[in-house]
């Protein structure tokens, strides 16, 4: 009996409000709250309240057939509270019907995974208070920004006790075999969630696109290649931002007519139904072990992290971030150390990406930056004033602050 | 295919980006098969130009029985010595007759002075000669520098009266309050009827004039000949001058831009001033942006690690078009954040000495260098000493300057009012009037170097695909469509 395993990524960054260089010293207020609210009400009216309502419907439609689950970053929980409770309502609705899986990830959607594991699992354990508080579950499946993903990472999950993990299915790493089983990490028993990313970027990215030849995408069109891997895999793992309900793929597409009617058409084939992550690993024994030598995420052509460390501006900026780690724990002070941690969420670094000048233009759609130099000089003026004013240090390194 | 191609300049004699742009976009035409005649108001004889026959209709032929004339002229005539006397031509489309030498602005005048001898449309250069050996030296002198024969008014004849209004402007009774001096028209009028008296008889297949300078002589040209009249827009004078706009250019400017059969515009901003300005219909118009010339790209030039301060560089005419004022206002954001960092100002202008006294009036003159106006190697001097370039113009239809500090690895900020920043996006951008935005930017590339590292990685990938190639292939697809329309 193959499944289909949804999981949806619900993220939204703390944005940096315009810091010039000459509020350095003097203005310690770095969040854009008019954007953030902004925004966040945008997308809860376009997709987390039409979209979670929708969910809501289709668990009572199917009588608990169908499952999904999601990962809920603590910065965009933190702003549902602000901006818009009612959207946070929808989600606990979700929570109390027992088809509805919470994952794990680090609260500010960091990368304190490449930088230092005590950090990483100090926002691990907040996020996992968070939910557990929130939706009354303790996470078991481990989802990482991005899906940043490595042999390295999946160490460490596994040591902090995790049952599995998600990961993208990228080509190199799989070869000749396919992302429609469970796979397991090499020498451990850490389960691994692969995304079957052609078939989740069919609704994700190109459902819309009227230059794709399988324009317009329907329910039964896209049921049909779940059902045509029956015998050929166990586990199809649909894995998506959240925001392609509404926001990437917006309501006049079709999306929600279109996601609406997926469940009954997967499982119209009875040997198909739906399962959470947890419920899959249970279900599903590894079939094989599954090396990542290197660092895969979700992002791009290659699913390498070259998006948000790729040019000398973010390594930079991350260096001199996660350089602050012993100072900011010596003050000993929450709201320091929440501060310092919302600098970390991933989104900073990928408004710097220079990747976009030569090809693609996915990155400008989420950016508010007109530019990555814009992004970058404002998250370093930020930095510095964090540094001098907040933590009160003098510059640590010379290349934070050249004698000029 | 042949194309007649009117300039005003050509490298390496050049007051701005309008000579070194037709180098470009010439070689680049001339690779893909294009034959191609330049004309120029002067040959100096050291212009590189194996890929195409660059020729001036003036005189320059030093051994001419015209030389004690010249001589004669430059004792007895004030107007000359006015000219010669005049070192501070408040403009850089002037700045060309600042570049030429003693003898040539003698050529230049003794041209003016008798256009008569020069033009004679069905003359051939014999008839020439037996013009000049008809007036005496002294009859030169006496009768002056009025143009009166029959031939100069059939030129007249073939423009638009609005340009022979202008160009038949009465200069000498009107007060030198214009930037323009009255010499320019002179020089376009001269140019003009000389170069129709010159190309007389020459075989070509489509007129591509660039910028208003020329654009008479390619009406007169296009409706002698009937060939296809294509005008290339590097600049506009609302551009140059903003409200207080020289009218006479203007009137030649729209004079051209309604007679072409199509319009070249160096970029989509350009393209929406002459649609807005001059009521030119959109369709009319294609944007061709300029490209990087390969022998622009000097990366490996040296750079002077020694030198103590941080430098910011302004390189361009101090004018108002290229607004000097704001970078002088950045200036004095930064200076009480980084004291030690010195900003050049390289260029000479109508503005520049308001500027000197507003960087005194703030106490800022120890940060501030004015350098005058800079050329050839001293340019490349100046950006290889440069830590950031920035071109604050407040109208600006494409802007080379950044590409050339590009390409001697040098970050560039630029305002988004110009043409340039529709194709670059290695470069940092800012609205000219922000002058916060634009403070905080140059304090964040000299302060940090990972910025600087990027820009200078990103701008040396950019520059290789501006090509010159691409902009020639489009500019082939308009003479088509010139060609295909006819007149």
């Amino acid at each position: 009996m193959p499944s289909v395993c949804f999981y949806f990524q619900v993220h939204q960054p703390i944005r940096l409000k315009q810091y010039s260089v000459f509020q350095m010293g003097i203005d310690h207020q770095y969040f854009d709250e008019k954007v953030n609210g902004d925004i966040m009400r945008k997308v809860a009216n376009k997709c987390y309240i039409p979209a979670n309502k929708l969910m809501l419907d289709l668990i009572q439609m199917h009588e608990g057939r169908f499952k999904i689950s999601y990962s809920i970053t603590g910065t965009a929980i933190e702003q549902m509270v602000k901006y818009s409770p009612e959207a946070l309502d929808t989600f606990v609705a979700l929570s109390k019907t027992g088809c509805v899986e919470f994952l794990s990830e680090t609260y500010y959607h960091s990368l304190a995974s490449l930088y230092s594991p005590e950090e990483f699992k100090k926002q691990v354990t907040q996020h996992s208070d968070l939910m557990f508080q929130l939706f009354n579950q303790r996470p078991k499946v481990f989802r990482n920004t991005e899906l940043i993903y490595s042999d390295e990472i999946g160490a460490l999950i596994e040591g902090m006790g995790y049952q599995g993990m998600i990961a993208e299915g990228a080509d190199d790493i799989l070869g000749w075999r396919s992302p429609h089983f469970v796979y397991r990490r090499p020498s451990g028993n850490l389960g691994l969630l692969l995304k079957s990313y052609r078939l989740s970027d069919d609704v994700a990215f190109r459902f819309s696109s009227r230059a794709w030849n399988e324009w317009p995408l329907t329910a039964p069109k896209f049921a049909s290649w779940v059902h045509r891997l029956s015998g050929n895999g166990q586990l199809v793992n649909l894995f998506m931002d959240y925001e392609t309900f509404g926001e990437h793929q917006w309501e006049s597409t079709g999306i929600f007519d279109f996601m609406k009617a997926l469940p009954g058409e997967v499982m119209k084939n009875q040997e198909w139904n739906f399962v959470t992550p947890s419920e899959a690993l249970n279900r599903y024994s590894p079939t094989a072990e599954l090396s990542y030598p290197r660092l895969v995420s979700w992002a791009d052509e290659d699913r390498s992290i070259t998006a948000w460390r790729g040019n000398n501006m973010q390594t930079s900026a991350l260096q001199q971030l996660f350089e602050l780690q012993r100072e900011v724990y010596l003050k000993n002070n929450p709201s320091t150390l929440d501060l310092w941690r919302k600098l970390q969420t991933s989104d900073h670094f990928y408004y710097m990406c220079t990747k976009w000048f030569a090809d693609g233009d996915v990155h400008a759609y989420f950016n508010h930056y007109k530019s990555p130099y814009e992004a970058f000089i404002n998250f370093m003026n930020v930095l510095n004033d964090f540094r001098e004013s907040v933590l009160g240090e003098r510059p640590s390194s010379a290349s934070s602050l050249p004698p000029i | 295919m042949k194309i007649l191609m009117l300039g005003w300049e050509y490298p390496p004699h050049i007051s701005g980006g309008l000579g070194t742009a037709c180098q470009g976009l010439t070689t680049a035409l001339a690779s893909k098969g294009i034959e191609i005649e330049f004309v120029v108001p002067h040959v100096f004889g050291d212009e590189k130009v194996e890929h195409m026959q660059l020729s001036s209709p003036a005189l320059n032929d030093s051994s001419s029985p015209l030389q004690e004339a010249i001589v004669r002229i430059e004792k007895k005539t004030t107007h000359l010595k006015e000219f010669l006397t005049t070192k501070t031509t408040p403009s850089a489309e002037t700045a060309t007759f600042l570049e030429i030498d003693h003898q040539s602005i003698l050529r230049e005048v003794i041209k003016t002075s008798i256009p008569s001898l020069l033009f004679s449309p069905y003359a051939n250069p014999d008839s020439f000669q037996e013009a000049l050996r008809k007036f005496s030296h002294t009859e030169l002198v006496q009768t002056g520098s009025f143009y009166s024969s029959a031939e100069h008014q059939i030129v007249k004849g073939l423009l638009p009266e609005s340009v022979s209004e202008v160009l038949n402007y009465n200069f000498r009774s009107q007060s030198s309050s214009h930037q323009y001096g009255p010499d320019l028209f002179t020089a376009v009028d001269d140019y003009t009827v000389n170069l129709v008296s010159k190309t007389k008889g020459k075989q070509f297949d489509l007129i591509h004039a660039h910028d208003w300078m020329t654009f008479p002589a390619g009406i007169a040209l296009s409706r002698l000949t009937g060939k296809p009249l294509v005008v290339h827009v590097h600049s506009l004078e609302f551009d140059r001058s903003g409200k207080h706009h020289n009218e006479r250019i203007h009137k030649i400017e729209e004079a051209g831009l309604k007679e072409a059969t199509r319009i070249i515009a160096v970029s989509y901003y350009t393209r929406s001033i002459i649609h807005r300005e001059h009521g030119i219909p959109l369709s009319k118009i294609s944007v061709v942006h300029n490209g990087v010339y390969a022998q622009q790209i000097k990366h490996s030039y040296e750079k002077d690690m020694a030198k103590k301060s941080k430098i910011v560089l302004f390189l361009g005419r101090i004018t108002f078009q290229k607004g000097p004022d704001y970078f002088v206002e950045a200036a004095a954001k930064i200076i009480p954040l980084i004291p030690d960092v010195k900003f050049v100002m390289a260029g000479s202008g109508d503005m520049l000495p308001r500027l000197i006294e507003r960087v005194a009036e703030l106490g800022l003159s120890k940060n501030f260098i004015f350098t005058g106006f800079l050329k050839g190697k001293d340019v490349e001097r100046m950006f290889a000493l440069a830590d950031l370039y920035v071109m604050p113009s407040v109208s600006e239809p494409f802007g080379i300057a950044p590409l050339e500090a590009m390409s001697h690895d040098v970050p560039v900020i630029i305002s988004h009012q110009s043409g340039v920043s529709e194709v670059l996006q290695s470069a940092l951008k800012v609205d000219f009037w922000d002058v916060d935005k634009m403070a905080n930017f140059i304090a964040g590339v000299l302060r940090y170097p990972e910025l600087r590292q990027d820009a200078i990685q990103n701008a040396r990938e950019e520059i290789g695909r501006l090509h010159w190639g691409a902009a020639a292939d489009k500019t082939m697809q308009i003479y088509k469509l010139a060609l295909g329309r006819g007149r």
